[in-house]
């Protein structure tokens, strides 16, 4: 702690330095596990919580994440307790109570997630007691959160903890060739729907079924079948990993973990022989679906050739993005188009134990001498300083980076990261084989003109 | 109760003297009775109001619908130049001021968008020590980063719930800190457990201003109109305003959106504060009056022509400009009265066809619903109901002066309730419906649905609502609307509702309304 009045005896410069962020790259515990939630149909959130938090997290998890509306049980739609000065003297319980009743004869869904925002933490309601009482006939689970217990991606694993804890028995027995994704933040990954579903197309390729939970019509249906898979796979150096872990120790599944969601055709090649050998799928299959795949989206990358070594080619480029967006790009730029990597800075705030290992994933086996700078940083003002004077001409980085990245930098930007207010992401991924031609196009067109 | 005088009725009705000398106002609840629940005839409510007898209630299901922080104050505070903003809370009350470098930058520079400006702001991010060993070295050491950084002229608090809870010190840690910074530092008591009514955050917003930043006048300027903007203005509403004060010689003080901090300082000097929504001014208005003698008037905004003409005689009264104003409303008219005809004919056109005048459902904030509603009788439409975000008895007089001219109709009061506000839109049925983002899906249905108003950063003529050319253009909006249904029609047949199929079989809006107050 500072002395309180530092400033009196030695006047502001000595102050020490501020944990203040300028515009950081994520909300909090709340909007993570909101966006989660409201990213799984079938689950309908009730927010224990100020009346802002939903219409906050609308503006600050879902239009960032790629513009995206509330839908049937985001935005407005979300019910909410709507705490004011009188609940805080005189606590929230009751008011909570007349929420899950009312909500559950009014919202149509089929399970409920309580999520608890930072007034009721502070006053010390008794959630989980209220939410028993309403198991006997509904399914519905407590997400132990607040806004001050972390940002958005600590909300993602408490969603998936309190759904464990709450709700999930140990399965009668395993099926076989059957995982559970993690790892595919919602809002916080902007192309998380094209991901979810292309990683559960490429799965179905070598036989194994997929529950990747979001944005698919049966996602409460595979939430229940999680203790059955045979496997947990892991597509992130750290987000889903306590998740997994629960899963392992209460259900004894076993996981596999990846630095991303594989993007383009050696990642993804890499990926699906992984898990191949995990499941035992024969090597014949999986080397046919690489070579079909391979094949095809070699010989369409091949219709850009031109332009990208005629007017483009080996750039530098600079990163400024959550930790698996940026692996998995750069990666690809790197080994796959020939870019040169200039500076990553990875702005989602991993834990200080994973930061080797994605400096790791961005530093290693590169088909390049040429090394990127690795920053964590999660202040956007100094996120743009450290972008200052700076070879690269490409920018992957967010919306905040976006208007003014040409001013600045001189360099043509893209936004693939959290804030995404400057487009709309329906199924749009840079997951998979095809994800490569996606972010091709992307690149090209934005200086593509008459040859 | 009837009361024998205005006076009296005022002083029983609402607070009407401003105290600077608090940290913070009182909340709309106290300040003017405000409620956020009701549905009824316009004139049940008045009646309920002036008998003093209007109560508020709980709802046994509430949707998410915004506190006095998020969203108004949360996107719009750090959006003024030469500031920066301190968000005092956790991570997530800021997330929805990420779009603030982007807000701004479509205007296109020769529609007299600044070419240079730069924004800030920042979280102090607290988090779970902070909340048990206090957080007022955080906010401290965030304050000088502030001033490190940006040096701007003026750093904003914004406060939160947690910050309200765990009873951090805010003046305190201001005034240890503001001997040692240049900037004037701004405290905003926002706490979104303070109020049900998000029109508290900017009342809260408006003491602020005027205890910390407004300055003693230096001069009069007698050509300055103080014009508070919505959230709901674009960027051509406010080239309108400009342009129509400018015919008379008078300029527009636009604050407090994308205003300069000099803008806020000398608020004092100008000749009137002028309304675009009466409620959101109305603090501001009082207390630049009670304080430094600035004029205002509450009503009517510049919505639509006849409304215009009434707010520039106004402001003409208030300038010295009357005269030159008379003369200006006569030369408009010339070239807009012809195209409101144009389009007033057209829908008593369809109007004939169908047998009866086009019916729309709409107003937001109480604003709009004191302007929006004549404007719509001027275009011929029909409005048999109407949605407020609150009520609060500062409108109660020019409420009532709506319901003698347009006549009674059906009112809906709820902040952003998308389960009532579909229920409402569903069982009324009217031709056009006017969304929002915070009505939730009620613009999926089979007839028409537009938007209530546009954005900020839109700089299209198109989306102008404001004065002669906006009652024209959005005349023509509505007009544009009636011309398709697909998308709305297409989404309610093939999506999912938010429901279950009972709620709108039965008959009441409100039907989780409690007893208790």
């Amino acid at each position: 702690m500072v002395n309180s009045s530092a400033e009196e005896s030695v006047g502001p410069e000595e102050v020490p330095e501020s944990p203040a962020i300028e515009a950081p790259r994520f909300s909090c515990a709340l909007g993570g596990a909101l966006g989660t939630a409201i990213g799984i149909y079938g689950v309908v959130p009730i927010l224990h919580s100020g009346a802002g938090c939903g219409i906050g997290q609308l503006f600050g998890q879902l239009y960032t994440g790629g513009q995206n509306a509330g839908g049937p049980q985001g935005g407005t739609s979300t019910p909410c307790s709507s705490l004011v000065e009188r609940h805080v003297v005189f606590g929230g319980e009751e008011k909570l109570r007349d929420l899950i009743r009312s909500s559950t004869e009014l919202m149509d869904g089929e399970i409920y997630a309580v999520i608890n925002g930072c007034i009721s933490a502070l006053i010390g309601d008794d959630v989980n007691a209220v939410v028993k009482e309403f198991r006997e006939k509904n399914d519905i689970f407590f997400v132990r959160s607040s806004g001050f217990a972390g940002n958005s991606y600590e909300g993602y694993e408490l969603f998936f903890e309190g759904l464990i804890q709450d709700l999930l028995k140990p399965a009668e027995k395993v099926r076989p060739k059957t995982v559970n994704v993690f790892g595919i933040v919602p809002y916080q990954h902007i192309f998380w729907k094209g991901d979810a579903r292309t990683i559960k197309n490429l799965l179905a390729e070598i036989g194994i079924t997929a529950n990747v939970f979001l944005a698919e019509f049966d996602g409460v249906a595979q939430l229940r079948e999680i203790p059955a898979a045979e496997y947990n796979i892991v597509l992130s150096t750290w987000n889903g990993h306590r998740v997994a872990g629960l899963l392992e120790e209460k259900f004894g599944t076993p996981y596999l973990t990846f630095p991303s969601v594989p993007v383009g055709p050696k990642q993804t090649g890499e990926f699906l022989r992984r898990v191949a050998k995990a499941f035992d799928v024969s090597e014949e299959i999986v080397e046919s679906v690489i070579a079909r795949e391979e094949q095809r989206v070699y010989r369409f990358i091949e219709y850009g050739g031109d332009a990208h070594m005629m007017v483009r080619p080996h750039p530098f480029f600079a990163v400024a993005a959550d930790s698996g967006t940026a692996i998995g790009i750069s990666r690809f730029l790197i080994n796959e188009l020939g870019y040169l990597p200039d500076l990553i800075q990875i702005t989602d705030d991993p834990p200080e134990e994973v930061r080797d290992e994605i400096t790791r994933n961005l530093t290693r086996d590169l088909e390049t001498p040429l090394l990127p700078e690795v920053i964590f940083e999660t202040d956007a003002h100094l996120i743009r300083k450290n972008l200052k004077g700076r070879p690269f001409l490409f920018l992957f980085a967010s919306s905040l980076e976006a208007p003014i990245a040409l001013a600045e930098w001189g360099a043509l930007p893209i936004t693939v990261a959290f804030p995404a207010l400057n487009r709309l992401i329906l199924n749009r991924t840079y997951a998979g084989f095809d994800g490569a031609l996606t972010l091709f196009e992307e690149i090209i067109s934005l200086f593509v003109g008459p040859l | 109760m009837v009361f024998e005088t205005r006076e009296e009725a005022d002083f029983a009705l609402y607070e009407k003297r401003i105290d600077l000398s608090q940290t913070t106002c009182p909340n709309r609840e106290q300040r003017a009775n405000g409620i956020n629940i009701y549905y009824g005839k316009a004139s049940g409510l008045i009646e309920k109001a002036k008998s003093g007898c209007l109560q508020n209630h709980e709802r046994g299901f509430a949707q998410s619908s915004g506190c006095s922080l998020n969203f108004y104050l949360s996107v719009r505070v750090g959006t003024i130049r030469g500031a920066a903003t301190i968000f005092h809370a956790p991570v997530g009350c800021s997330s929805s001021a990420l779009g603030y470098r982007e807000l701004y930058r479509g205007v296109p520079v020769e529609l007299g968008r600044p070419a240079e400006y730069d924004l800030h702001w920042m979280t102090t991010n607290l988090r779970e020590k902070d909340v048990v060993y206090g957080a007022g070295d955080k906010l401290k050491r965030a304050i000088y980063e502030a001033q490190k950084r940006y040096n701007p002229k003026a750093i904003f608090i914004l406060t939160s719930c947690t910050t309200g809870i765990i009873g951090e010190d805010i003046e305190g840690a201001v005034a240890d800190v503001q001997p040692h910074v240049d900037a004037r530092i701004v405290p905003v008591h926002c706490e979104g457990v303070r109020s049900r009514l998000v029109q508290t955050g900017y009342d809260a917003f408006w003491h602020a201003v005027l205890k910390y930043l407004v300055k003693k006048p230096e001069k009069k300027q007698t050509d300055l109109v103080n014009v508070a903007s919505m959230l709901s203005y674009t960027w051509q509403d406010r080239l309108e305003i400009q342009r129509l004060l400018g015919k008379v010689g008078l300029r527009a003080n636009l604050i407090p959106e994308f205003a300069t901090v000099e803008q806020l300082q000398q608020l004092s000097e100008a000749a009137v504060t002028a309304p675009l929504c009466p409620t959101y001014t109305d603090y501001l208005s009082r207390g630049l009056e009670q304080e430094y003698g600035v004029p205002y008037f509450m009503y009517p905004p510049p919505m639509g022509i006849t409304n215009t003409d009434e707010w520039l005689r106004q402001i003409g009264k208030y300038t010295g400009k009357s005269d030159e104003v008379e003369h200006l409303i006569e030369e408009e008219h010339k070239t807009w009265k012809p195209k409101m005809q144009a389009i007033r004919s057209e829908f008593d056109r369809i109007a004939a066809e169908k047998g009866s005048k086009v019916s729309v459902l709409g107003s937001l904030g109480q604003g709009r619903l004191l302007a929006q509603m004549p404007f719509f009788d001027e275009l011929g439409l029909a409005s048999p109901a109407a949605m407020s975000q609150d009520y609060d008895n500062l409108i109660l007089e020019e409420l009532e002066g709506v319901v003698s001219q347009v006549g009674d109709f059906d009112l809906l009061v709820n902040t952003f309730q998308a389960a009532e506000q579909s229920h409402i839109t569903t069982n009324l049925d009217p031709d056009l419906t006017l969304t929002c983002p915070f009505q939730g899906g009620a613009y999926k249905r089979l007839k028409g649905a537009t938007r209530i108003h546009a954005l900020r950063g839109d700089p299209h003529p198109w989306s102008t609502q404001s004065g002669y050319a906006g009652a024209v253009a959005y005349g023509n909006f509505l007009l544009q609307a009636l011309k398709s249904r697909a998308f709305q029609r297409t989404l309610k047949e093939k999506t999912k509702d938010s429901y279950r199929e009972w709620w709108f079989k039965q008959s009441n809006p409100l039907y989780y309304m409690k007893k208790e107050v």
